[in-house]
C-alpha cells in the first residue's frame, strides 16, 4: 500500500516527501494499481447496482438529457430563436450526440471529486489502495456511456447516418476524452474533498465550458469566440470522436493530438498529486 | 515484548538488525493536530504543496494553533503478542492507530509494519444499506484486501460467525444493528491478518457473540497473529495483553506490564495527579477569597484510641475524621461520603449522606473535627478512593475533597465476601423434645398445607 516498500510485506512509514524517491513512488504507484483492480471491480458493482435499485426509472435517466436537450434546441432552431450554422449530420441527431459525449466527459470531470466524498468516511478508517475508488469511477463512466450507446444507436439507424470504418478508432478519441475529465478531476479531488468551494466551482465552470465547447453548434470559424473554442482542449477531442463516428474524416488531426497528449499527460501527473496528497488530506477530514 | 528506546541511535542499530519475529516497529512517532478547522485546512493544502515539492525532511516545527497529539511514541510488537493501549480521551490512541496502519503520515519519526494489518476500527466500512448482506460481504472485504477468491473461500466461515442465516440475502437496511456489527466483525476477523488492530469494538453484539469474538481472537493468537487492542475497560486489556503502553497527552507515560501499567493509569486517573503525605491528607490552606465560608483542612482515619491508622483492616472499628476550619458560623452544615473501589472502575460501592442520616450540624467559626464513627469497617480489602464534599443545606457546596485513597486489609476472615458483616455466634440451649417435635411438626403443616 502506501509507504516505501523494502520487502514484499514490509511497509515503512516516515515523514519524507514521498516525491523524493520517484523510482520507488512509481513502484508503489504500479504496484496499487494492479492490486486495485478487484476491488475497483467490486466498488464498482457495489455502486451500480445501489443506485438502480433505488432508482424506479433506472437507465432512463442516461437517457433523458440529451433528448430534452435534442427537443429544446431544435424547437429553439427550428423557430429560429437560435441561429446555429450547418452541421454535418441532422441538427437533433447532432445535439443528442454531443450531448452525450459532452455528458461523458462531465461525468468523468466531477466522478474523481464525488467519489472521493462519497469514501470519505471508508477512507479515513481503512488503507486500502486510493486508486481503486478513482477506477470504479471511470468504469461507472464507461457503464453509464455504453447505455447512452443504446440512444446512440438508435439516432444513427432514425437518422440514416452512413457510417465508415474508422468508426472503429472512435473509441480511443472517446477514451482520451474520458481521460482528459479525469485528469482535471483527479487533480482537483484532493483539495476538493477539504474544501466545498471546489465542487460548487467545478458544478459553476461545467455549465460556463459547455458554452465554449461544439456540443449544441458546430466549431465556429471566425472571432475571438473562434478562439476560445480552439484553445478548449475539449474542443478536439469531442470532435474528433464525432468526425469519427459520423463522417470517418478528422477535422483537426493535429490538436486532437496535442490534446490527447494534454490528457493522458496530465492524468498522470494528477495520479501523482493524489497519491502523494491524499494522506494529508484524509488526516484532516477525519472525526 | 515492548521496549521504549532512549535514543534514535540506538533504535537505527536496532532497525539494521531486524528480528525476524518482530512485526511492528514504531519508533519516535510525533503527529500534530491543529485545533482549528479553518486553519487545519489551510495546514491541510499547504503540507501537499510542501510534500508535492518535495519539502518535507521530517523536522518540523509547531506553527500557530497547532499541538502534539503524538511525541516521541516508540514501540515494539512480535508476532503473537498482544499490546495493550490505554490513555484518557484524546490522549491519541486512535492517532496512533492510524499512523500504525499507514492512514496518516507521522510528523517525525517512522513505522515499520511487516505483514498485513487489518483494523478492527471501521466495523463494515463501506456497508451500502440497500445491497444485500452477501454484496456486502464481499465489498467490505474487497476493501479490507482480499480478492474475490479469498473472499469466496472464506464465505461460509463469515455468514456462520455473524449468525446471520437467512438474512444473507436480504439489503442491509432490514439488519438489527447487532446484526451489522456482527456482519462487520465478522468480515473483518476473517481477513487473517497478521496485525489486528482493536480500537473499542468489543463491545459489538451481546455476551453469547462476545464470548465467540473472544475466542476467535484467542484462536488467532495461537496462530501468531500480533493485537494492539485500545480499550477503556481495564478488564479487557489485563485479561488479553501481558504488555501495555500508557499514553497521556500524545506522550508515553509508563510502558511495560500491563498491572503496573494499569494501576499507574487508575491512579492518575482517580487522584489526578495530587499525592498523599503519610495517612493524613493535608490540604493546603485556601486564600480568603477562594473560600465558601468553611474549608477542610485535612482528612485521616483513626482508631477508637485516637491514633491515626495508614490503612484499615474490614471488620475493626474506626474513626473518620475530618478537621475544618469554619470562617463564619453556618448551619445545615453535612458530610457526604462517597467510597469508590479502585479496581472496579470507580464506581461507588458506598455512599455516605450527612442528610440522609438527619446528622446536619450548626457550624460557629473557628476549627472543628467532623468525626464519622464505623463500629465495624464493613469494606472488604482492596483499594479505595473516598471523595469527601461538605454542603450547606443540599445544594450548596461549602468545599470538596476528590480523592482521598487508602486501603483496607483483610482481617483473615473474608475469603469470598465483598463486604464484612458483624456478627456474632452462639448456640441456645432448648427447653425439651416434646417442645421440640411439635414445632417440627408445624413446619410440616405449613410447608404442605394440602396434606
Amino acid at each position: 500500500m502506501t509507504g516505501r516498500d523494502r520487502h514484499p510485506s514490509e511497509t515503512l512509514y516516515t515523514p519524507e516527501s514521498r516525491i523524493r524517491y520517484p523510482r520507488q513512488l512509481w513502484a508503489d504507484m504500479k504496484h496499487d494499481l494492479l492490486a486495485s483492480r478487484d476491488l475497483a471491480w467490486r466498488l464498482m458493482v457495489r455502486d451500480i447496482s445501489a443506485r438502480y435499485r433505488q432508482s424506479f426509472l433506472g437507465v432512463f435517466w442516461a437517457f433523458v438529457p440529451p433528448i430534452v436537450a435534442a427537443i429544446g434546441l431544435t424547437l429553439a432552431s427550428n423557430a429560429e430563436v437560435l441561429n446555429v450554422g450547418e452541421t454535418s449530420i441532422p441538427y437533433p441527431a447532432y445535439v443528442m450526440f454531443s450531448m452525450a459525449l459532452w455528458q461523458t466527459f462531465v461525468e468523468a470531470l466531477n466522478g474523481p471529486v464525488q467519489a472521493v466524498i462519497a469514501a470519505k468516511p471508508m477512507l479515513a478508517r481503512i488503507n486500502f489502495p486510493r486508486e481503486a475508488i478513482i477506477l470504479s469511477q471511470i468504469g461507472q463512466v464507461g457503464f453509464n456511456f455504453g447505455i447512452k450507446l443504446v440512444l446512440i444507436v438508435a439516432l444513427f439507424i432514425i437518422f440514416r447516418i452512413p457510417v465508415s470504418w474508422p468508426i472503429i478508432f472512435a473509441p480511443i478519441a472517446l477514451i482520451h476524452l474520458i481521460a482528459l475529465g479525469t485528469a482535471f478531476g483527479l487533480l482537483l479531488a484532493p483539495i476538493g474533498t477539504l474544501y466545498e468551494d471546489v465542487p460548487r466551482g467545478l458544478s459553476l465552470a461545467v455549465s460556463a465550458w459547455l458554452f465554449i465547447t461544439p456540443v449544441i453548434f458546430p466549431p465556429p470559424q471566425t472571432g475571438l469566440f473562434a478562439v476560445l473554442v480552439q484553445w478548449n482542449p475539449v474542443t478536439p477531442l469531442l470532435v474528433t470522436v464525432r468526425d469519427l463516428a459520423t463522417g470517418g474524416v478528422m477535422s483537426q488531426p493535429l490538436a486532437f493530438w496535442i490534446a490527447s497528449g494534454v490528457a493522458v499527460g496530465g492524468l498522470f501527473l494528477s495520479w501523482v498529486v493524489y497519491r502523494i496528497a491524499m494522506p494529508f488530506v484524509i488526516e484532516r477530514i477525519s472525526a | 515484548m515492548t521496549y521504549l528506546y532512549q535514543d534514535q541511535d540506538a533504535a537505527w542499530d536496532a532497525d539494521q538488525s531486524p528480528d525476524q519475529d518482530t512485526v511492528l516497529t514504531v519508533q519516535q512517532v510525533s503527529k500534530k493536530f491543529c485545533r482549528s478547522l479553518r486553519r487545519s485546512l489551510f495546514y491541510g493544502v499547504q503540507d501537499i504543496a510542501t510534500e508535492l515539492i518535495g519539502g518535507r525532511t521530517g523536522q518540523p516545527d509547531l506553527r500557530y494553533q497547532e499541538f502534539w497529539a503524538l511525541q516521541q511514541v516508540s514501540l515494539k510488537l512480535k508476532r503473537g503478542e498482544a499490546l495493550g493501549l490505554i490513555g484518557a480521551n484524546g490522549s491519541g490512541k486512535t492517532t496512533l492507530l492510524r499512523i500504525i496502519s499507514g492512514l496518516i503520515k507521522p510528523d517525525t519519526g517512522w513505522v515499520r509494519v511487516r505483514g498485513k494489518i487489518a483494523p478492527l476500527i471501521a466495523l463494515g466500512a463501506g456497508f451500502s444499506p440497500v445491497l444485500t448482506g452477501r454484496e456486502n460481504i464481499y465489498a467490505n472485504m474487497s476493501i479490507l484486501g482480499l480478492s474475490t477468491q479469498q473472499i469466496t473461500q472464506r464465505f461460509e466461515q463469515v455468514v456462520e460467525f455473524a449468525e446471520i442465516g437467512e438474512a444473507i440475502d436480504a439489503p442491509v437496511y432490514s439488519y438489527s444493528s447487532g446484526m451489522a456489527a456482527r456482519l462487520g466483525f465478522s468480515c473483518a476477523i476473517h481477513t487473517d491478518p497478521e496485525i489486528l488492530l482493536i480500537d473499542e469494538v468489543l463491545a459489538v453484539g451481546d455476551i453469547k457473540f462476545l464470548a465467540r469474538c473472544h475466542r476467535r481472537l484467542h484462536q488467532l493468537r495461537q496462530n501468531g497473529t500480533a493485537f494492539v487492542l485500545v480499550s477503556h475497560n481495564p478488564q479487557a486489556i489485563l485479561s488479553m495483553c501481558q504488555q501495555s503502553v500508557y499514553l497521556q497527552k500524545g506522550i508515553v507515560r509508563m510502558a511495560g506490564e500491563t498491572e503496573a501499567v494499569m494501576a499507574q493509569y487508575e491512579e492518575d486517573l482517580f487522584l489526578g495527579g495530587a499525592r498523599k503525605v503519610s495517612s493524613v491528607l493535608h490540604l493546603p490552606p485556601r486564600p480568603a477569597c477562594e473560600s465558601l465560608g468553611l474549608d477542610i483542612a485535612s482528612i485521616c482515619f483513626r482508631n477508637p484510641a485516637g491514633e491515626v491508622l495508614p490503612d484499615l483492616t474490614s471488620g475493626e472499628p474506626v474513626v473518620l475524621c475530618v478537621r475544618l476550619q469554619a470562617h463564619q458560623s453556618l448551619s445545615q452544615v453535612n458530610l457526604r461520603l462517597s467510597f469508590m473501589e479502585m479496581s472496579k472502575d470507580g464506581q461507588t460501592t458506598l455512599y455516605l449522606g450527612g442528610s440522609n442520616d438527619k446528622e446536619v450540624f450548626q457550624v460557629a467559626a473557628g476549627w472543628h473535627e467532623l468525626q464519622v464513627e464505623f463500629p465495624y469497617l464493613g469494606l472488604a480489602p482492596g483499594a479505595y478512593l473516598l471523595r469527601v464534599d461538605i454542603r450547606r443545606e443540599a445544594l450548596f457546596i461549602l468545599d470538596i475533597v476528590e480523592s482521598f485513597s487508602f486501603t483496607v486489609q483483610s482481617n483473615g476472615r473474608m475469603s469470598k465476601s465483598s463486604f464484612y458483616q458483624p456478627r456474632s455466634w452462639r448456640l441456645v440451649p432448648q427447653p425439651d423434645r416434646l417442645d421440640q417435635e411439635r414445632s417440627a411438626s408445624d413446619i410440616l403443616n405449613y410447608t404442605h398445607p394440602n396434606i
